[in-house]
């Protein structure tokens, strides 16, 4: 007699079975982004060394850049802009090596031809990836603010909390929008694009105005705000978290929300196209299937 | 394997973007809270950023051949297996990792002396100090990319950005671009038992000598403890020496006890992703 | 079988595919046209490079193809990759994907969760499937500490999560030792013969496990089919001709001198160790395929002219390697098709064989 497991039959014909609808789509979906963020989960339980590395370790970085204004006798509201940088590239961290980098990783892992053979849409494995890390760099975010504004005495000053948490919101669907475009840019290429993703951390770190205003950059931080989510959601919450602060030129919040908005939007419409694009082109060239480039 | 120096791409990444944008980040921190007033602090900042691309790369460089080699290529048990010897291969990864780091600092240099306007002058430079604190620091910086392999060999593919955290640790604790002074003296003796601190002493004094140093300086511990001000080229040599010495041979103890667990645990031809 | 409004499992017609390669392109599929009926076990069977998984490659809709068309269920590969992935699964042989750090349930988990099973019925459902492959103790041992064999049966699982209405196996069994080859074999009849319906393809290039396993095979060489039907139909097709087991003391001539004799068709060599207890000699077995019986007597003359002794001789079955030399003109060795991995009929064939063929032979491997 089999066992059980293999004595199951599905019902109907297979030309049935393989049309699903609307809601069996997205329900099937969002039940992979879960499943995909599962193993990240896990993983984090399971391996403590992220407490270390991922948690004390940036936080000392954070540190670091606080005793640069200690250093210099800067206004105690300089500290506050380092604890918010700190905070948010714990999340941009995260887009870039748990997301830009990932597909790339996943093809040689083999991993990436069975995603490709499941019913599912790669933005789901994607989202997946990204939230399973966002756990961690949520943990990671959290002790950079908690700790440090308690250990610097940073203080903050917010008027509205509820733009603020929409900005924080915002910047986090933007950024993740954006890491989407990138890895589907990523699968098309071999190893380079593994270096590429290296551009994306101390470069747009500069760029974005990472401990300072970004508008001191002038030109150079006007373009950050219009392309780059992490440059105009930190300059947002700067600018929300610390009323008063002298903005440099850079917009209203309201206004970067909107910008952030339109970036969120275009972003997961260029990452929708792209990812699709480049399946095809993938499949075409075999690329899927292709390791070790 | 490591040093892609043919490859523009890899080349700009690592030697150029880098390296100038970290400079640059600390440039305008300066900029923005001192103004003019604060260029002469440039060359503190500069030469603290040009250095630290050795440390990013000889750190990042070992721990990420590991991660590349086991998961990636799963050609790490076969390096094992190699007649040479393992920790040898590791090092000769380290070389030219650090190659690509002394590319970085050199463009970071020049860049901060023809585009950030911090005075240099050739004939100032002295020379002995310079050669004996480069020798012995890009000693340290092998011997903590040893230690950071030790671990990555223990740690699962996520591993990736912890050189880079570790890395990011210690720049609160080497002076590399504020003075070791303006930190707790609990944090101040970890400093000053740090390598990286005297090597970056070493090469500020060399390359600027009676401009600011890291180490030492009003109410700092330095102080408090010898006296004096600011230490001598003697004394930043001899305290490389020693606190190299011990860094070196924890780096190399550690790696090899991490070989052994390896070994024992079956990780070297194990995949760890999640 | 297209005729019926049931489409068939797998409809191929003149797929071709073409790598972009230096210094020149690879034609991997060269037109092939293929049927597979629903229920059907159906296997492709050649050696390496024959264009075997680039062929399943694109029917599980991982790879487009240059030219020609592909059904699976009706389902168009090229625009209709999510009703086909709906319905489908593979198991690749060698396959390391998955994550280490997972424990085999928690892996298979994952992956019930990308066909869209609730996350209870996920569970239950990787429960059911941990006890059918055999992996009920290794169930929370942590996936990258499991052995080959565990992995592939893990593999299995996972390609069963979905229950698929047709399973596509690459090479299911590749790098297996005898003992996780059969229990993977058996895995699958086991599976297949639960329920009525159920469609396999199986690309191997181990012909024992062809010729247990598939109810058709199509023969594979250099991108095209070379031969379908059963493999009794198959081994008919090399029936007419007579085909011999010699064992010798030695042939120093090799087999390319027996293949030049009138009335044979193609002559290999096996070596291997004597038979029987404390017997030490190293003997030749020389398969010959002859046009007709009449045409041995001028071998055994021959031989002896050679030099060589028969120490046994016994007219044998055809096996599917017949079927390939009569067909391709040439030997398994040297294309990397392997008479088996583990089961009776690669006792039939040595371990290392070497094979000459008549000049038409060869000519036909051209037209081919």
């Amino acid at each position: 007699m089999p066992p059980k497991a293999f004595a199951h039959r599905r019902a109907g014909s297979p030309q049935e079975a393989g049309q699903w609808d609307r809601r069996h789509v997205l329900a099937t979906d969002l039940r992979a982004v879960g499943g995909r963020a599962y193993p990240r989960v896990t993983a984090m339980a399971r391996d403590r060394s992220h407490i270390v590395f991922e948690l004390g370790m940036p936080f000392l970085t954070t540190t670091a850049f606080v005793y640069v204004y200690r250093a210099l006798q800067a206004p105690q509201q300089y500290v506050g802009f380092v604890v918010l940088g700190g905070a948010m590239t714990a999340f941009w961290l995260n887009v870039v090596w748990s997301m830009v980098a990932q597909l790339h990783w996943e093809r040689d892992q083999g991993n990436l031809e069975l995603y490709f053979t499941t019913p599912i849409d790669i933005m789901s494995i994607l989202l997946g990836m990204a939230l399973g890390g966002l756990v961690l760099s949520a943990s990671r975010a959290f002790v950079i603010v908690v700790v440090a504004s308690v250990l610097f005495g940073v203080s903050f000053a917010v008027t509205d909390w509820a733009l603020l948490g929409g900005v924080f919101l915002l910047t986090l669907a933007a950024m993740y929008g954006l890491g989407m475009v990138l890895s589907s840019v990523f699968l098309m290429w071999g190893r380079e694009a593994w270096h590429l993703s290296q551009m994306l951390i101390e470069p747009v770190y500069f760029v974005s105005g990472l401990n300072f205003p970004v508008g001191r950059l002038g030109l150079i931080g006007a373009v950050a705000i219009a392309t780059i989510p992490l440059a105009v959601g930190l300059d947002a919450m700067r600018q929300l978290a610390f009323a008063g602060a002298q903005s440099f030129g850079t917009p209203p919040p309201s206004i970067e929300a909107l910008i952030l908005l339109v970036m969120t939007v275009v972003f997961l419409g260029i990452a929708r196209f792209t990812l699709r694009t480049f399946e095809r082109l993938a499949r075409q060239e075999g690329r899927l299937t292709m390791r070790w480039q | 394997m490591e040093a892609n120096w043919t490859d523009p791409i890899l080349f700009f990444i690592y030697s150029v973007a880098k390296p100038i944008a970290s400079a640059l980040i600390l440039i305008f921190m300066l900029e923005v809270i001192a103004g003019p007033a604060g260029r002469g602090l440039r060359s503190f900042v500069v030469v603290g950023s040009a250095l630290w691309t050795f440390v990013i790369n000889g750190i990042a460089g070992l721990g990420w051949s590991i991660l590349d080699d086991r998961e990636r290529y799963r050609m790490l048990k076969y390096l094992y297996l190699s007649p040479s010897d393992f920790l040898t291969v590791m090092l000769g990864r380290a070389a030219a990792r650090i190659g690509v780091g002394a590319m970085g600092a050199v463009i970071t240099l020049v860049v901060g002396v023809v585009a950030l306007g911090v005075p240099f002058d050739w004939n100032r430079v002295d020379f002995p100090l310079l050669v004996a604190a480069m020798a012995l620091g890009l000693i340290n910086v092998t011997a903590i990319g040893v230690a950071i392999a030790a671990i990555c060999i223990q740690m699962r593919q996520e591993a990736w950005n912890y050189p880079d955290a570790f890395a990011g640790a210690l720049f609160l604790v080497s002076g590399a671009v504020f003075p070791i002074a303006v930190l707790p003296h609990p944090v101040q003796v970890v400093a000053l038992l740090n390598p990286l601190s005297w090597w970056m002493a070493g090469v500020r004094e060399a390359l600027f000598p009676a401009g600011p140093s890291s180490i030492g300086g009003a109410s700092s511990l330095y102080a408090s403890l010898t006296g004096r001000m600011q230490p001598g080229a003697g004394e930043i040599v001899l305290a490389l020496l020693v606190t190299g010495a011990i860094v070196t041979l924890t780096a190399v103890l550690a790696f090899q006890a991490s070989e052994r667990r390896a070994k024992d645990r079956g990780l070297l031809d194990e995949t760890t992703g999640s | 079988m297209s005729a019926t409004t049931t489409p068939a499992a797998i409809e191929t017609r003149s797929i071709r595919r073409v790598y972009k390669s230096k210094p020149q392109d690879v034609v991997a599929l060269h037109g092939v046209d293929l049927d597979v009926a629903p229920g059907e076990f159906f296997g492709l069977l050649g050696p390496n490079g024959a264009g075997k998984t680039t062929l399943i490659k694109i029917l599980t809709t991982l790879l487009l193809p240059t030219a020609g068309t592909a059904h699976v269920f009706g389902f168009d590969v090229v625009d209709e990759t999510k009703q086909i992935r709906r319905i489908m699964n593979m198991v690749t042989g060698g396959e390391q994907s998955g994550y280490g750090m997972l424990q085999v349930r928690e892996q298979l988990w994952m992956f019930s969760q990308f066909y869209g099973l609730g996350a209870r019925e996920g569970w239950r459902r990787v429960d059911e499937l941990v006890d059918a492959v055999g992996l009920t103790d290794q169930r929370r041992q942590k996936v990258s500490t499991l052995s080959t064999g565990q992995r592939q049966k893990l593999n299995f699982a996972r390609g069963l999560l979905n229950d698929p209405w047709i399973f596509f196996l690459d090479e299911p069994t590749l790098g297996l030792d005898v003992a996780a080859a059969r229990a993977v074999r058996e895995l699958v009849l086991e599976w297949k013969a639960a329920v009525q319906g159920r469609t396999v393809l199986l690309t191997t290039h181990y012909m024992a496990e062809a010729d247990e396993l598939c109810e058709r095979i199509a023969i594979v060489d250099h991108g095209r089919i070379l031969a379908i039907g059963s493999p009794t139909e198959l081994k008919h097709r090399v029936q007419a001709e007579s085909i011999f087991r010699l064992e010798l003391d030695r042939l120093d001539s090799g087999a390319g001198a027996v293949a030049r004799l009138p009335g044979v068709v193609s002559a290999t060599t096996a070596s291997g160790d004597g038979e029987g207890a404390g017997d030490e000699r190293q003997t030749v077995e020389l398969n010959i395929v002859l046009r007709d019986d009449g045409a041995l007597g001028e071998v055994v003359s021959a031989l002896g002219g050679l030099g060589s002794h028969i120490l046994g001789l016994r007219k044998s079955e055809p096996t599917l390697e017949d079927v390939f030399v009569e067909l391709v003109g040439r030997g398994f060795e040297e294309n990397g098709l392997e008479a088996g991995s583990g089961s009776q009929a690669d006792k039939r064939q040595g371990a290392s064989a070497a094979t000459a063929t008549q000049p038409e032979a060869a000519d036909r491997d051209e037209v081919a």
